[in-house]
């Protein structure tokens, strides 16, 4: 679409609420979310009425001269809001510290601590919102910055119209300088401040005088010109995560709130035989239902119960001697890790009719299939030398460090619920919304979501099952009420990155070129786990089961990828969106691979890789990260170097990492060169943080994260089985951006898939040996502090 | 029912505890309303709990109120007046949160190693809070000058 069509069809400008208001669609992640780019096209299709509705955004100029930002996002540590901040003020002509960001939940500044309690933006229900797929800052770049540029240049007008008011006729654009906040007639040295144009500015006189509006290459601000754009600048909520002011979803108090905490069935699929009779001590038991299908849970199959009480610490404990009798499912098989694992060995050997060929085409017709997979047989047949592994990875949890929670107020009028209001720490507040009207029955202007603070979010809080439960307890109590899962909820009822069964056979020819390639990852599909009788996923290829396995940088002769679905029958455990998701999983087998490529044709893993990508800016990353990870030509002994390069979420990285085995058994991580090109870095600091970051992530899953389930039953109930990097674990991480001035893309999650590689690679050039199961230390522990 | 005597921030409170075996996390936040201190696993391995009881960091989640009254705690909202304990500041300086959701344990942990007479790397050791964004290289950076 183009840039004029994106404007036409979703901005519109008014002068509402007194003041000059620019609305805007911001497209959310895509695949994510309820409405996407296709979705909200149709909605707007007509052109020529705008359903304000179906807006997501607002720029607003208030008489004050304050200029607003709403947006429907969340911060869940990725600073998003301060880069909104930067492209609305760089083509406003504000200071961005005096952009106030509202979130739906709030009429605070974020400079000053965040109290989630009070409500703005009533009607705003209908906003689509969430966040998610590293899409914050690059889903928006255009369409905010625009809207900004469209803002400004009406506020021009409004002074053209001022001047004109007081006898002065001139329309001559370049006469007129808007700067920090003011519009500057420069031959009669007039100035106005932005509060005293807006409601001239919102006047169609004044858009008589724009009428350039639509055209984003006059609005724009050129890349050499940025003063605010790519200025590394603080985020305004870390003081008050620095003081404890900060209020996360835990943290919300309500006047009359009850406390609640959730006990699961302890067997994933089981559900409640009765509900216990309220203990001594409680205020109810409430019964749960599960919000939707996730593989062996049964959308509306009461899976849990919620134990009510006047204090968290009497609720768990209530909860926890609660004698409860859950019925089982009749088969827990799909549910143990061990038998999916050897199920999905033998569905990558024997796929069966369900194979999905990805790459070069996306299809299920075996004719298809057989023609691709008889010519890549042949690449291989003849290739002067092969490679082949087969790569296992787990079911790993995302524990976030806040564990799920949400407060809930149903209101009634009798019996009937009458209002509906939610604080939540959540990445999905317009799904929010909609559990909350299928549950109570609510219409959406009836429904208020305040998203506080995420401790965490990491794919995690898009989910609804904790919202739900919460909605349905408050329903039940009829009050306000705060239900929280203690941690081994948490990490037996995550929605995890799912596992994967990876064979890849390549090859190489007498040049040493990459003749033959055959990829083959069977895994679990989350879009399959939460298919409908309408919305028909297991009609299609899951793109997130390939990504990172597809759209590879190297030249490559006959090369195909497929994917054997594992259904919830074979596979029952729940999935959900994992910090990179299939990437997390992929890159890894593609990344050794190519290692074990470079190694079989005596090249170095660099030059290797160099010499059969074409792609410039890859071949940049490369070249930087080369030159950052200088120090791994001069390792001293028993420590050695690996690397992998990926492209995630339109973002390149490559990572180098220096290991060592201090003991039998063990792995230090001593140092992590990352290079990242993201395009135009807003704000370098946060795109460095989120490097930092990912890497850790990508770390604890490579060396420690495991979910295991045996019969249904998770083995891992809290952090003393699930090891997770601490201080003195951690490497040293250098990250150096590269400088370019291409469109910003994603960052939030891409510094994740070249961990685990790297890392294999590492400790193969370190011990000879070939890892291709993750993680490398199953079992783990984490000590007491 | 029982009042137990706590001292929090220099503040002398009385807390009505039912269950004496509530730890010390749970009544700072659900009863005297100090959520600074936060719920990460409640078995002693996160920190996300941890507080200064008598100058040591110790961990809220699994100390009684019963032991903890009539001992000195300071939470992270006790730890200065708006952000002046060197901690605070070279955390905003360094931008060391991401989330935030573990600082105010991280930090209590600085600065009971701070106030133990550790400076610098040396405090590094004694700061085991997990932290699952990742924020350790800015941790490392901040605590170096401290």
């Amino acid at each position: 679409m183009s840039v004029k069509d994106q404007i036409t069809r979703r901005q519109f400008i008014s002068g509402a609420a007194g003041g000059l208001v620019v609305g805007l669609f911001l497209p959310a992640g895509g695949r994510l979310f309820g409405m996407g780019e296709a979705e909200a096209a149709d909605l707007l299709a007509d052109g020529a009425a705008f359903d304000a509705s179906a807006l997501n955004a607002w720029v607003r100029i208030a008489p004050s001269g304050t200029a607003e930002l709403m947006f429907g996002g969340c911060e869940m540590g990725q600073g998003t809001m301060t880069g909104l901040a930067q492209l609305l003020a760089e083509e406003l002509k504000v200071d961005w510290t005096k952009i106030v960001i509202k979130r739906p939940d709030t009429n605070e500044n974020p400079n000053t601590p965040v109290t989630p309690y009070t409500s703005s933006y009533l009607g705003t229900s209908t906003f689509r919102y969430g966040t998610g797929g590293s899409s914050g800052i690059s889903r928006r770049w255009l369409p905010l910055r625009v809207a900004g540029a469209q803002a400004r240049e009406l506020l021009v007008a409004g002074a053209m119209l001022k001047l004109r008011a007081s006898g002065t006729e001139d329309t001559d654009r370049t006469h007129y300088v808007a700067a920090h906040g003011e519009v500057t007639h420069v031959p009669t040295s007039t100035r106005w401040s932005y509060g005293a144009l807006v409601s001239l500015a919102a006047t169609p006189d004044a858009r008589v005088l724009v009428p350039f509006i639509d055209d984003a290459t006059r609005l724009l601000t050129a890349t050499a010109d940025f003063k605010i754009i790519g200025q590394r600048l603080q985020r305004p909520d870390i003081p008050a995560k620095t003081s404890g002011a900060a209020k996360f979803g835990i943290d919300v108090f309500l006047p009359g709130m009850m406390f609640a905490v959730v006990k699961h069935c302890p067997t994933v699929g089981g559900v409640l035989s009765t509900t216990p009779a309220t203990p001594t001590g409680a205020i109810k038991v409430v019964p749960l239902k599960a919000y939707d299908n996730r593989g062996a849970v049964v959308k509306d199959s009461w899976n849990a119960l919620a134990v009510v009480a006047d204090n968290t610490w009497k609720a768990n404990k209530l909860a926890k001697s609660l004698k409860i009798t859950w019925k089982l499912p009749t088969s827990t098989a799909s549910v143990d890790t061990a038998t999916i694992a050897q199920v999905a060995q033998q569905r990558l050997a024997t796929p069966g009719a369900g194979m999905w060929l990805a790459e070069p085409v996306a299809t299920t017709d075996p004719t298809v299939i057989a023609t691709n997979e008889a010519a890549v047989t042949a690449a291989l047949g003849s290739a002067t030398a092969k490679v082949q592994a087969t790569f296992n990875l787990p079911y790993v949890p995302h524990a976030t460090m806040e564990v799920p929670n949400c407060t809930a107020s149903v209101v009634y009028s009798g019996t009937t619920p009458v209002t509906c209001e939610i604080w939540a720490p959540t990445q999905n507040a317009s799904s929010v919304i909609a559990t909350a009207s299928a549950l109570t029955g609510l219409p959406a202007s009836s429904i208020l979501v305040h998203t506080t603070f995420l401790g965490g979010g990491l794919g995690r809080k898009i989910e609804m099952d904790y919202v739900s439960q919460a909605i349905q307890t408050s329903m039940a109590v009829k009050a306000p009420v705060k239900v929280m899962w203690p941690r081994e909820e948490d990490f037996a009822n995550d929605q995890f990155r799912p596992m994967a069964a990876i064979s890849v056979k390549a090859g190489l020819d007498s040049a040493k070129k990459i003749s033959a390639w055959s990829y083959r990852v069977a895994t679990p599909s989350i879009s399959w786990q939460r298919a409908t009788a309408t919305n028909n996923n297991k009609l299609k290829l899951d793109g997130q089961a390939v990504e990172g396995a597809v759209a590879l940088p190297y030249t490559r002769g006959s090369s195909l990828t497929e994917w054997v679905p594992l259904d919830s029958d074979v596979a029952g455990l729940p999935v959900g969106y994992w910090r990179s998701v299939g990437a997390s999983m992929n890159v890894f087998a593609a990344e050794s691979i190519i290692d074990m490529l470079a190694d079989a044709a005596g090249e170095d893993p660099f030059t290797f890789r160099m010499n059969r990508i074409t792609d410039a800016r890859t071949l940049a990353v490369l070249a930087a990260a080369d030159t950052l990870s200088a120090w791994r030509k001069t390792l001293p002994a028993g420590r050695a170097w690996g690397m992998a390069i990926s492209k995630a979420f339109g973002t390149t990285v490559c990572e180098v990492v220096d290991v060592s085995q201090p003991a039998l058994g063990t792995m230090k991580v001593n140092r992590v060169a990352c290079v990242v090109d993201c395009g135009i870095a807003v704000n370098p600091d946060a795109v460095e943080a989120q490097m930092q970051g990912g890497v850790i992530h990508g770390l604890n899953a490579t060396l420690w994260g495991n979910a295991v389930f045996k019969l249904g039953i998770a083995q891992q109930l809290n952090f003393n089985k699930n090891r997770m990097m601490r201080l003195g674990d951690a490497p040293e991480i250098q990250v150096a951006i590269v400088q370019n001035t291409y469109d910003p893309s994603g960052t939030g999650e891409p510094a994740v898939p070249p961990v685990a590689p790297a890392i294999a690679n590492a400790w193969y050039r370190l011990t000879k040996t070939r890892v291709t199961s993750l993680p490398f230390f199953p079992g783990a522990t984490m000590g007491g502090l | 029912m029982a009042m137990y005597n706590l001292n929090v921030n220099g503040t002398a409170y009385q807390a009505n505890v039912s269950d004496a075996a509530t730890p010390l996390l749970w009544v700072l936040r659900d009863i005297l309303g100090l959520t600074g201190t936060k719920y990460g696993c409640g078995i002693e391995v996160c920190g996300a709990c941890t507080v200064l009881m008598d100058g040591q960091p110790a961990h809220a989640c699994v100390i009684d109120i019963s032991s903890a009254a009539g001992r000195k705690i300071v939470t992270i909202e006790g730890l200065s007046a708006n952000n002046t304990h060197p901690a605070q500041k070279a955390w905003i300086d360094n931008q060391v949160p991401q989330c935030g959701y573990c600082q105010p344990g991280m930090i209590m942990s600085v600065a009971g190693a701070m106030q133990a007479g550790h400076h610098g790397k040396e405090i590094l050791p004694e700061v085991k809070n997990l932290c699952v964004c990742g924020t350790y290289q800015r941790v490392r950076t901040a605590v170096a000058k401290l």
